[in-house]
């Protein structure tokens, strides 16, 4: 639904990263490299990447069901 | 233990991350110390919420469990226990952010601010009062102030001889920290791989006694550097508290 605060293995707080990775990424709404984009952030431990690259925005999707 | 004093030197140093070695300790101190960083640190962080109006599409519940993971930043005059009141009011369309946190103490905000809670469509809205506390990580993951802290040996690198002539030129990765002429290198300084750091050597490593390389970072709450000296300050208020109990 929306994105995790934080990493669920190690903490780190990876939410705030979301809206820049999500407007910079090819797989979303930029043109660059997703791997690149996050070690740009600084997200650089693979349990905090997969947070952001596995995540799925879902609200636009239920909101019509409330 | 030995009876030498300790030592302490940065690697790297930031607010959010650091690496430093430690000198001078036991396996079980340097594990002491990391322990107390995660588990006896207070952190202030959202523990209850009053919701006076939410039609966003997630539940109560799971809202109070994300402003539960929002690092709250935490001023030293704070005692375990000691509370503060925030309150966010987002009206929808639009995203509801940890940094539209307010708090009652003006040194106690979201720590960071760009963190989504829940996006809003037309005609709905968020409005909440909530409770931060002060706690311990040993009772919930959200009151831990480090994130991912570990330590490594120091090590050293002793070249033998020279590697045999046709032999294999494959990488020889090691990760951490080495001591040179009592100098420290980062291995990343030379991509983590001996093989470019002593072409055409053969090597040896070797711990360093009693010094550990520690990893510390923060979730925000609080510079690392307060971080690791309130989790020693623990250790030494234990320390004492055992003496007390030992005397007769």
């Amino acid at each position: 639904m929306m994105v995790p605060v934080r990493c669920f293995s190690c903490g780190t707080v990876v939410g705030e990263h979301w809206e820049a990775f999500k407007a910079r990424a090819e797989t979303h709404d930029g043109d660059e490299d997703p791997a690149d984009v996050l070690d740009d952030l600084g997200v650089d431990r693979h349990c905090c990447r997969r947070m952001l690259i596995a995540h799925q925005d879902l609200v636009d999707v239920v909101s019509p069901y409330q | 233990m030995s009876s030498q004093d300790f030592d302490v030197e940065f690697v790297d140093r930031d607010d959010r991350e650091a690496r430093f070695v430690v000198r001078n300790i036991t396996p079980a101190f340097a594990n002491g110390i990391r322990r107390a960083i995660l588990v006896d640190v207070p952190t202030l962080s959202i523990d209850t919420v009053r919701f006076v109006e939410n039609s966003s599409v997630m539940f109560d519940e799971q809202l109070g469990l994300r402003l539960g993971l929002v690092p709250l930043t935490t001023p030293e005059d704070y005692a375990a226990g000691e509370a503060v009141t925030l309150a966010l009011d987002v009206e929808g369309p639009g995203t509801a952010y940890s940094g539209d946190l307010v708090s009652n103490d003006p040194e106690v905000e979201a720590a960071d601010e760009n963190i989504p809670i829940i996006e809003l469509k037309d005609d709905q809205r968020l409005e909440l009062e909530a409770d931060a506390v002060m706690g311990h990580g040993r009772d919930h993951a959200k009151h831990q102030g480090g994130v991912a802290v570990g330590y490594r040996h120091l090590q050293r690198v002793h070249v033998v001889g020279d590697s045999p002539e046709y032999a294999d030129d494959d990488p020889q990765m090691l990760r951490g920290v080495i001591e040179e002429d009592d100098e420290l290198v980062p291995t990343d300084d030379f991509d983590n791989d001996l093989t470019t750091r002593y072409p055409g050597k053969e090597v040896e490593i070797e711990d360093v006694d009693g010094a550990f390389v520690f990893h510390v970072e923060s979730d925000g709450s609080m510079p690392v550097e307060e971080l690791v000296l309130r989790a020693v300050d623990t250790l030494v208020d234990r320390a004492d508290e055992l003496e007390q109990a030992v005397q007769l």
